[in-house]
């Protein structure tokens, strides 16, 4: 009741709170970190939209990862282990996350995997993020490296439309490169507009199917690995 | 639908600042920034849903967008802008390095003793 005089208003008061949203998220993310950091497993979060061609550039780089080190792999997708099998199958062990009504990853849901999953110290993991260019850019797994796989077909303008998952992404990926000479994709408009959202970041350019550019995004990742391992060698 | 998650985690936030208090919750306000990618309508729908039986329960959901800033890659002029991308006011440059502009955070809660 209000102290005053007993009117019957209930009395209000303001209570200062000053915390960040999703700080829960940041929290487990970096518990992930510092799991990884201390087992040396270097973690890439691949994200992009449908049909980007995430899980195919993916399953070129396990086949030409064997003599480097073991490729571990978290799929998250609303349904189904599809992804799961094609990555098994190109020699990667697999840890699928339906995600049901979610649209993108957490860093609870990476720890709870991690707790089911055998990683072996100095493995290669790959998150393959749920497919979709606006949820995932905004929660920190735990990871050391974003990319951000995106393709031709998708038109020239999409860094402007999805400002955040551009602005993530350490490497963007233009993937299926193969097709740039049957499409309309004006290539230095679509770098200004990468540049524009993400002065930072580095353009590879694939593809998954003619295997055009799999050496330089090796020889990418590599060189991010290797950096890692030795910052963090005991 | 981020918003979800992020409506989820607000909630929890005002729950633990309430611990054992028995007051409700008539306002809270966020402070979002313009280059943050949250759609404040499906914010509010989503946490107007999921505060149902709660403390928080029909409180309004007060959010302040505040400005982005960023530093222009060609002249290096420091600009403030609305919504997720700038231009330079200097030289007309689309977009740039963001420098702050896509934090998110619970302000503050009023609440009423019942």
């Amino acid at each position: 009741m209000c102290d005053t005089c007993g009117c019957g208003t209930p009395s209000r008061r303001t209570i200062e709170v000053n915390e960040r949203l999703l700080a829960s998220n940041a929290t487990a993310a970096t518990h992930n970190r510092d799991h990884f950091a201390a087992r040396q497993i270097f973690t890439i979060n691949l994200m992009g939209a449908p049909g980007a061609g995430k899980t195919a550039l993916l399953e070129a780089t396990i086949r030409n990862w064997r003599d480097v080190s073991r490729v571990s792999v978290i799929e998250g997708d609303q349904a189904t282990e599809r992804d799961s099998a094609r990555v098994r199958a190109a020699g990667a062990t697999a840890y699928q996350v339906e995600t049901g009504l979610g649209c993108h990853l957490d860093a609870a849901q990476i720890h709870r995997a991690l707790h089911r999953m055998e990683l072996a110290r100095g493995d290669l993991l790959f998150i393959e993020n749920v497919g979709n260019l606006v949820c995932p850019a905004l929660f920190d797994l735990g990871e050391r490296l974003r990319i951000v796989v995106t393709s031709p077909t998708e038109g020239v303008d999409k860094p402007l439309k999805y400002p955040p998952m551009f602005r993530a992404a350490d490497i963007v990926a233009l993937n299926k490169c193969d097709l740039l000479a049957h499409l309309t994709f004006p290539l230095d408009e679509w770098t200004d507009y990468v540049m524009a959202t993400n002065p930072r970041a580095l353009i590879v350019k694939t593809s998954a199917v003619s295997g055009f550019g799999i050496d330089r995004w090796l020889a990418e990742i590599l060189q991010r690995r290797r950096a890692f391992l030795e910052r963090h060698s005991e | 639908m981020h918003e979800l998650a992020i409506a989820r985690d607000l909630l929890k936030t005002i729950e633990r600042t309430l611990g054992s208090d028995q007051a409700r919750v008539l306002r809270i306000d966020l402070s979002v920034g313009s280059a943050s990618g949250i759609a404040s309508e499906s914010l509010r729908f989503v946490f107007g849903i999921l505060a149902e039986g709660t403390r928080a329960e029909g409180a309004e959901l007060s959010i302040a967008t505040t400005p982005a800033r960023g530093r222009c890659v060609g002249c290096g002029m420091l600009f403030e802008f609305e919504g997720m991308i700038g231009v330079c006011p200097g030289c007309g440059r689309l977009g740039g390095e963001l420098l702050s502009g896509d934090e998110m955070a619970l302000r503050a809660i009023e609440v009423a003793d019942v």
